[in-house]
């Protein structure tokens, strides 16, 4: 019975007009947003080669008169990610590089530098299709599935019959859902296979797995809608009416709810951008190290004043005794208050992005479409997950410069009291070779699912509400 | 025993809708095996909400109905296993072809097992032109709508067939056409329940006559009582006295 239902759904999908245009759409748009991205992603992979050769000449070549003279910034490079051709995400906006400074890192520019206007605003990639397109067409699939039925009389024809109405309804679920995954599949495979020609690193590492669950998380997501679109078709009894209803429910998923979650967490938890913090710690840097001029030249006169000539430049004099432990005292104090309060900085700003992060994602959980977006993206490491851990990266990363690289060289600046100003320098050699690479740990798979519980519990909720709901209503369904 | 000889059966059959309209009043009728019922009343007298009972599209107010003994608010699905209904307007797949309308519906009537054969001689016998049989029914009129509606009753072969008002809107000669059907079953021993406005057909063909008024059944004849009677009077005659009460 539930197989006649499904064949007789399928059929009827695949004779209507709208299916041709499906199946048109997936299969023409899915690839095409494939390869297009595909060859985007090509061109950042070689501009990021390019960069990284140039930026490690660059570093061999490091002299440590450079670093005394404060003028290195030794840059660290995100490698794009492969699987942005399935959802850009996050990939163009990030900086491309930090910049490590002796005084902390800051962040290069991104990618979005050399597009225009409209590639920013509407980027077209395979989350997009699915969020944007076949979600629509999805649901209006199944606008009039039951509603439809109703108004032409086939449902009485049927339920005339010994025709269980949970059998009518999944089997309806099953051969409508059927019609619109099989073009779909189609289209995915046919674009991997474009991706392949394009030499897309398919086989590589985990991406085989990654791109299964893309595979699957777009597959329920569609049968999600679908089953939206079930759900709404139950609830009215006319198909025009369904067809509304469906195109509010719709807008109210994919353009509304997900957007003002954002809006909402951006105007409760306000977060400074990246330059604005940048540019909090390097006035925080120029204070502390002014203060601790002040402080070593104090000091400085306080010991040095009335001493014999060149008692400053003899190491065995009692005053150099005396002053070589104070101005370490004070420099290690001065560094370790320093990097405290750089960290603190870090730490709120990190805080306050995370609070942000947390109430949109709250907020956005109440649409399916946002859950989704979310947890592709990270599955493809152009999500928040990523820039977590670019940041994360970039944070060890300057701690391994300042270990190997900065602390190698002390500057010693000191301001006197009458105003004037004295450096020195003592550096220990550095071998340029053996500088820390900079690396991002991407998230593993079991990662990724973990810190995306919220999300996959949200959109499995999506997935199983429609379901009980389409089928309550459905069974008190008045035929007539 | 007649409750069990009557394939169809209402009992006491009452229907208050939500909005307080008491569409049936206690309506008691029966249908043998080999019958043809024709349920005649006006606009609204309640012969479709009796058949939307028998099929169990909305539960009764009180009493109850019984498809080959078997109680159709207790055990919807097993009664309607005996049942085959065909509607006024017949309601088909209009991207299906003839053939594949039968298809469908024979499967959901529990026969899965017929060939195409089966299927043309279904609608060779409601007289269905042999050009139609592979064409999409979307272009059909109503006629061979209603016959394939048919084909599709009698390839179910259930005991018990439901009609509502089957023959309007027919041309002459398929409301003919559609008689001879109707004989043919009462001949297989189908006990057939048909509501109509058509009232020299009901004469025609049916065993038994029933006048509905305001939800009951106000008068009964048989074919025999009817015989030296016209309907016709009868008919005006029962709904004329609409002021009064009715006297069954
Ligand atoms: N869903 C409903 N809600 C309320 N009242 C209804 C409903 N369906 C029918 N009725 C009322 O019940 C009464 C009987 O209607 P029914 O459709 O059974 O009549 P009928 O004999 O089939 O008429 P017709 O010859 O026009 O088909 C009418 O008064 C009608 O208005
Ligand atoms: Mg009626």
């Amino acid at each position: 019975m539930w197989r006649t239902i499904v064949k007789k759904e399928l059929l009827e999908t695949i004779f209507s007009y709208r299916f041709p245009l499906f199946a048109v759409i997936c299969l023409l748009l899915v690839p095409l947003s494939m390869a297009v991205n595909q060859a985007a992603y090509a061109k950042r992979v070689r501009d990021y080669s390019d960069q990284v050769r140039l930026a490690d000449e660059a570093a061999a070549a490091i002299k440590i008169q450079d670093i005394m003279a404060g003028t290195v910034a030794i840059r660290g490079f995100r490698r794009p990610a492969p699987l942005s051709v399935f959802t850009q995400g996050f990939e163009s906006t990030l900086p491309r590089y930090y910049e490590f400074t002796q005084d902390g890192f800051k962040p290069g520019e991104s990618a979005t530098d050399d597009e225009t206007i409209l590639s920013v605003q509407g980027k077209v990639d395979f989350v997009f299709l699915v969020q944007m397109v076949i979600s629509l067409i999805a649901m209006l699939f199944a606008s009039d599935m039951v509603s439809g039925e109703k108004e032409s009389g086939t449902l009485r024809a049927m339920l005339a019959n010994s025709l269980p109405r949970d059998t009518l309804l999944s089997g309806k679920i099953g051969g409508g859902f059927l019609a619109l995954w099989v073009p779909f599949l189609l289209a995915f495979l046919f674009g991997a296979v474009v991706l392949m020609f394009g030499a897309f690193p398919l086989a590589g590492g985990d991406t085989a797995v990654r791109v299964l669950i893309v595979l699957l998380a777009t597959s329920l997501f569609i049968l999600t809608y679908f089953t939206i679109g079930i759900a709404v078709s139950t609830s009215t009894s006319k198909a025009r009416t369904s067809l509304v209803a469906i195109l509010i429910v719709w807008a109210a998923f994919q353009l509304i709810v997900p957007r003002l979650g954002d809006m909402i967490a951006r105007l409760a938890h306000p977060v400074r951008t990246e330059t604005q913090v940048s540019l909090q710690k390097s006035l925080l840097v120029r204070s502390l190290d002014a203060e601790t001029a002040k402080e070593l030249g104090r000091q400085y006169d306080l010991i040095f004043k009335g001493a014999p000539e060149g008692a400053a430049d003899n190491e065995n004099s009692p005053e150099r005794k005396k002053w070589d432990p104070i101005r370490d005292d004070i420099q290690n104090r001065a560094r370790e208050t320093k990097s405290q309060q750089l960290s603190a900085i870090d730490e709120t700003y990190l805080q306050e992005r995370r609070r942000q992060l947390d109430l949109a994602v709250n907020l956005s959980l109440v649409s399916p479409s946002a859950a989704f977006a979310r947890f592709i993206a990270d599955v493809c490491g152009t999500g928040e997950l990523e820039r977590a851990k670019y940041v994360e990266a970039v944070r060890s990363h300057q701690m391994a410069l300042d270990n190997e690289l900065f602390s190698k060289v002390k500057r010693t600046l000191m301001m006197h009291e009458g105003g004037g100003m004295s450096m020195s320098f003592s550096a220990q050699p550095v071998d340029a070779s053996k500088l820390p690479r900079f690396t991002i740990t991407p998230a593993t798979v079991a990662e990724t699912l973990k810190a995306n519980a919220r999300s996959l519990i949200s959109l499995l909720v999506w997935l199983i509400a429609p379901f009980a709901f389409a089928y309550a209503k459905f069974v008190k369904y008045d035929v007539r | 025993m007649a409750e069990h000889q009557a394939i169809l059966k209402a009992d006491g059959l009452s229907k208050r809708y939500e909005d307080g309209v008491l569409a049936l009043d206690r309506l008691n009728l029966e249908v043998q095996p080999g019958e043809i019922y024709c349920l005649l009343g006006a606009n609204g007298a309640g012969k479709t909400t009796t058949i939307n009972l028998f099929l169990g599209f909305i539960p009764p107010t009180s009493g109850s109905c019984f498809i080959n003994g078997i109680d159709v608010s207790k055990d919807p699905l097993e009664a309607k296993k005996y049942v085959s209904f065909v509607s006024e307007n017949v309601m088909l797949y209009g991207n299906f072809t003839a053939r594949q309308n039968l298809d469908f519906f024979a499967r959901l009537g529990g026969k899965t097992a017929l060939t195409k054969d089966d299927y043309y001689r279904a609608m060779r016998r409601v007289s269905l032109q042999e050009k139609a049989f592979d064409q999409r029914v979307k272009n059909f009129s109503k006629g061979m709508r209603q016959k394939l509606g048919i084909a599709i009753a009698i390839v179910k072969d259930a005991p018990a067939v439901l009609l509502d008002e089957p023959t309007s809107g027919l041309d002459p000669k398929a409301a003919a056409e559609f008689l001879d059907i109707m004989a043919e079953l009462r001949t297989e021993g189908k006990a057939v329940l048909m509501s109509t406005h058509d009232i020299f057909r009901a004469k025609e063909i049916g065993d038994r006559v029933g006048i509905m008024r305001e939800g009951r059944l106000v008068m009964e004849r048989t074919r025999d009582e009817l015989h030296n009677e016209d309907l016709n009077r009868l008919y005006i005659d029962y709904m004329e006295s609409a002021g009064q009460p009715a006297s069954a």
